[in-house]
């Protein structure tokens, strides 16, 4: 493992979240990667120009989906046709009508379960503490700051001119993040 | 989020969903003061141990009635289902309104959700409480209720899946879980709030592992805001299926007055209707003693009512074609059924429904009733009376006269009937007053992003 | 802005001569029909006539949700929907074969009195199923349909030359309320008398809702297609725009799946219940070829739509979304040539006949009826701006879709 940095990162502290998003657009022009921003409600531009990637969510809960399906179905037929069939009021044993209702249900159960942990697992969430929660002043992210951070880790950090990036853009305050 | 749709009718532009104003840090601090003030109100002290104190009445039934049996009901034969079944399906259906309000308006990207869908949503999670003590209780052996998950077990037998009762095992037990965890991961930044603003030690620590770390990251949210949409994507139809699963427990059956197909769509506008009808219960008093008229403007008021009168509309629908159908069949039954509603010994409980269900919403239509909140709380409360009545319209009227009439009797709750069901309101009430207590009643972040700052300008 | 006036294309009066052309035809050729097999004229004919009135009657609970509603996807289709509404005249002169059948004792064997005297139900049933009752009925249809079409329809004119479009709208959305219940109220009957009355015994308490979910669904896979060509040509080429096909189609999502659990809860509750006097009419369909029919509307009239318009970018796409309006407009045929093609018939000695059988009728008298309708669509249609010129809300509709400047 690479040796670990000094310090975890530098952070910027902005009013407004139009200079959040340009200091972190430029930032990303700049070469940075090991960039993240903090914001007290979603941004879809902010989320956009901190990591233009796809999101494979939709695609967990698409498969959480189908496979909770299935396993319904599955469970039904196993069940009622191999396991122990009845003759219940005449009705066939693969009574795939009355089968409809509770494969739908555990289509609708798979998926919510994979979009709440998928969710939580793609965001490596719970995690209770965080290098970042060390910026003075971290508590007003969830209130009315935004925040700009750069990694030590990024491979174009260097302490002083990353910081003199940042200031660059005027914010309230730029300051280094210990572990 | 959304762009704001320039095309409301005039009646609702008029009042915005949040009065100008205010900026994130004055909408954060009032929110969260609600849960975070040190005094508790005394008005919150006196309402809780009064809701409390009606919950014991639930508790000690449910004491003699695990003691004793089911037998202290007053269910008989042909009634075999009553006040259980009746309080089962009120209940779930005002759950119903809270997942419509957060799902589906979300869908449709109508604002004003925002405010009022944190506690519809509360509303959902209690109401289904209150909703699950019934299937429950009175299987009679409470205690050996796991046996209607289907588990491999030394008796070498499944549930029946051909039976609405086991889909209702699923659809309410999916529904549970789907509720809490929508409801959960919307509180999840609101959470984060509140730990990053409390003062005291033990709270900032409940809150703070509650919030499972949140630290509001533009990735996190990107992904966040996935989740939550395709979350209500996914509750819409659920929340639909189960009202619908719930009318299946009476329409597959032949019973007349059960076995009807227009249950599905009826029951659901029904669930809609009678959980409206909760929400301005509740949002009436609750903007008033907190003064959250400038969060639950009367603009949410007027909608509100607007999809009651529609959703009352349809329930009528429903009846109509209940007495015409029966009328129409040629089915001497059928026929004998809705006869039997009209001027059986019940006579009074089917035409106190009509009152309230039919009659009353007509008011509605006019701007002025839809522009008075005491005209409103009111109609609300008598739609819920209504929707009481209904389903014991359907559920005794129709089994105390059926095919046999050497067999018919009345029907008659007794004290633990009423106790039962005023004790799930007392505990309904005592978990929404500790909810206002203690978590944030309106989505924090969500109203943030209702503020005209919020939005980034997109520089060319 | 760009032409402000939103006249028709000229293309408009191409597709309208051979509406005519075809429709006339094929309607020709249906009366010919008439003259070798009654009775299958006026089944295949009846068919006809509910699935073409049923897509006008759908656009006019279109055009009164989206006054209700307001959005943008609803201005831009409103002269659509209200064209739609003005064919009931047309409607009205169509319906004269089925009076003609009722006269004769064809098409509804409880208009037969050797049939309904040995049966006891029906003798009693006669106190609604009979003929003067019956016209009188669609007579009140027709002209409580009349009368709202006609304000709707003078109220949205008059609001392109008012000085307080305002004022018109409001009217508008103040008659749209409780003109929605009237339709609601009629329609389902309506739909009883002209399609479950062809089996007289059985009943089906959602049958009402089921159809008007049918037609709901019709109307907006017409109204997509007929938005979607009107796309290729000026004026409107230059004001609809993504979003707008976006909602279109979501609605069009939605009222797939609503029509699917209309469906499938008759079906379950009629299944399970497994009563003598409900479950033949299920039974006749999932006998023979009616069974295939039955399961290609299951795949082609839910799942394949479903499936096609889930997706988010689906929607935005014209030529998709006009490919699964298409196969809808020919799905809902089937499914009505399902619902009404088993059915109590002479041929038979008034029993059920249940036996497969298709005739050429069955295709020429919905494409002869269609054409006609289709034509006298398009009459209306050019006879007004393409867009409600004057509407309050128009800017907002068009804003993002004409560029935003």
């Amino acid at each position: 493992m690479a040796k670990r940095p000094e310090i975890y990162g530098v952070v910027a502290e902005f009013e407004d979240p139009n200079e959040l998003l340009k200091a972190t657009r430029a930032a990303y022009e700049a070469g940075y990667r090991r960039i993240e921003a903090y914001t007290p409600y979603p941004i879809e531009e902010v989320s956009e120009a901190v990591s233009p990637h796809r999101n494979r969510l939709p695609l967990i809960v698409l498969i959480g989906g189908i496979i909770g399906g299935l396993a319904g179905y599955a469970l039904q037929y196993y069940t009622q046709v191999i396991d122990y069939p009845m003759n219940i009021g005449g009705r066939p044993f693969h009574s795939w009508p009355a089968f409809i209702v509770p494969t739908f249900e555990t289509t609708i159960l798979g998926a919510a379960l994979s979009a709440v942990f998928g969710m939580l697992a793609l965001n490596g969430l719970p995690r209770p503490h965080h290098p970042i929660f060390n910026t003075p002043r971290f508590e007003l992210a969830s209130r009315n700051r935004f925040f700009l951070s750069i990694e030590a880790s990024d491979k174009k950090f260097d302490r002083e001119q990353t910081k003199e990036f940042l200031a660059s853009f005027a914010p309230r305050d730029v300051s280094e993040v210990d572990w | 989020m959304s762009t704001n749709n320039p095309d409301k009718p005039e009646e609702t532009t008029r009042v915005p969903v949040l009065r100008p104003g205010y900026t994130f840090g004055s909408i954060t601090d009032k929110i969260a003061a609600i849960a975070l003030g040190r005094k508790t109100p005394i008005g919150w002290l006196i309402g809780f141990s009064l809701s409390f104190g009606v919950a014991m009445m639930l508790f000690y039934s449910i004491g003699v009635l695990l003691l004793k049996g089911i037998g202290i009901w007053g269910n008989n034969n042909p009634v075999g289902w009553a006040f259980d079944i009746i309080n089962f399906v009120w209940w779930i259906g005002i759950g119903h309104a809270g997942t419509l309000i957060s799902a589906i308006l979300l869908l449709f990207r109508q604002q004003w959700r925002t405010s009022i869908n944190r506690f519809a949503e509360a509303m959902t999670l209690f109401a289904v409480a209150c909703a699950g003590v019934y299937p429950a209780l009175h299987t009679g052996r409470p205690w050996l209720d796991y046996w209607l998950f289907p588990y491999p077990n030394t008796m070498g037998i499944w549930p029946n899946f051909r039976s609405p009762l086991i889909w209702d095992v699923f659809a309410v037990s999916t529904y549970a879980t789907v509720s809490a965890l929508f409801w959960f991961v919307g509180l999840v930044p609101d959470l984060a709030t509140l730990r990053d603003r409390a003062k005291n030690r033990t709270a900032k620590i409940i809150y703070g592992m509650l919030a499972l770390g949140w630290r509001g990251s533009a990735r996190h949210w990107h992904r966040y805001e996935t989740a939550y949409l395709l979350l209500a994507g996914l509750s819409t139809p659920l929340v639909l299926s189960v009202h619908t699963v719930v009318s299946f427990d009476f329409a597959v059956g032949i019973v007349p007055g059960w076995h009807a197909t227009i249950f599905p769509p009826y029951f659901v506008a029904g669930a809609i209707y009678a959980g409206f009808a909760m929400v301005l219960t509740i949002s009436i008093p609750l903007r008033k003693f907190y003064n959250l008229q400038d969060f639950i403007t009367m603009r949410h008021i007027r909608n509100m009512a607007k999809i009651m009168l529609a959703t009352g509309l349809i329930v009528a629908y429903g009846y109509m074609m209940e007495a015409f159908m029966a009328w129409y069949s040629g089915n001497e039954y059928e026929r004998f059924m809705i006869y039997n509603r009209m001027t059986g010994p019940y006579w009074w409980s089917y035409w106190s429904l009509i009152l309230c269900n039919v009659i009353t919403p007509q008011f509605l239509w006019a701007r002025k009733v839809r522009h008075s909140t005491t005209a409103l709380f009111l109609i609300s409360l008598v739609v819920g009376v209504g929707m009481w009545l209904e389903r014991f319209v359907i559920i005794v009227v129709s089994l105390h006269r059926d095919f046999l009439p050497s067999s018919w009797a009345m029907y008659a709750p007794t004290r633990y009937d009423w106790m039962m069901f005023i004790g799930t309101l007392g505990l309904f009430s005592a978990l929404m007053f500790l909810f206002i207590r203690f978590l944030p009643v309106i989505s924090i972040f969500e109203m943030r992003t209702l503020l005209p700052e919020s939005k980034v300008k997109e520089e060319a | 802005m760009m032409d402000a006036a939103y006249t028709a294309p000229p293309e408009l009066d191409r597709l309208q001569q051979r509406a005519l052309l075809v429709g006339v035809v094929a309607l020709g050729l249906t009366v010919a029909g008439a003259f070798l097999n009654r009775e299958q004229f006026f089944r295949s004919y009846l068919l006809a006539y509910v699935y073409w009135i049923g897509i006008s009657l759908g656009c006019f609970a279109i055009l009164m949700i989206q006054h209700l509603a307001t959005g943008a996807w609803g201005i831009v289709i409103r002269r659509l929907l209200e064209s739609a509404t003005r064919t009931f005249p047309l409607g009205l002169v169509l319906f004269v074969p089925i009076a003609l059948a009722l006269f004769g004792g064809h098409l509804y064997i409880w208009t037969d009195a050797n049939f309904v005297a040995h049966d006891a139900i029906l003798q009693d049933k006669a106190k609604y199923l009979n003929v003067p009752f019956f016209l009188g009925r669609t007579a009140l249809y027709f002209f409580i349909w009349f009368v709202i079409a006609y304000f709707l329809n003078k109220w949205s004119r008059q609001q392109d030359e008012a000085s307080d479009p305002k004022e018109m709208k409001r009217k508008m959305q103040d008659l749209s309320g409780p003109s929605l219940v009237l339709l609601g109220g009629t329609m389902t009957f309506a739909s009883i008398d002209w399609v479950m009355s062809l089996d007289p015994h059985w009943t089906s308490t959602i049958f009402g809702i089921l159809f008007m979910g049918g037609q709901a669904l019709s109307a907006m896979a017409f109204i997509i297609t007929m938005i979607v060509f009107l796309a290729n040509f000026k004026p409107m080429k230059e004001v609809i725009a993504g979003r707008h096909l976006n909602d279109l189609g979501k609605l069009m999502l939605a009222f797939v799946m609503l029509w699917a659990y209309f469906a499938f809860s008759q079906f379950l509750i009629i299944w399970s219940g497994n009563l003598p006097e409900e479950i033949p009419w299920y039974l006749n369909r999932l006998s023979g070829a009616w069974k295939l029919l039955a399961g290609a509307i299951i795949l082609f009239h839910f799942i394949l739509p479903f499936f096609l318009l889930l997706p988010r970018k689906a929607n935005r796409n014209p030529r998709l979304l006009v490919t699964v309006a298409l196969l809808i407009i020919v799905m809902r045929y089937v499914d009505l040539y399902w619902l009404v093609g088993p059915q109590v018939s002479h041929e038979v000695g008034g029993k059920m006949n249940a036996a497969f059988h298709f005739s050429w009728m069955d295709i020429a008298a919905p494409v002869g009826v269609g054409g006609i309708w289709l034509w006298y669509f398009l009459t209306q249609l050019k006879k007004l701006p393409l867009l409600p010129i004057n509407e309050p809300q128009l800017e907002g509709a068009l804003g993002e879709g004409a560029g935003h400047h």
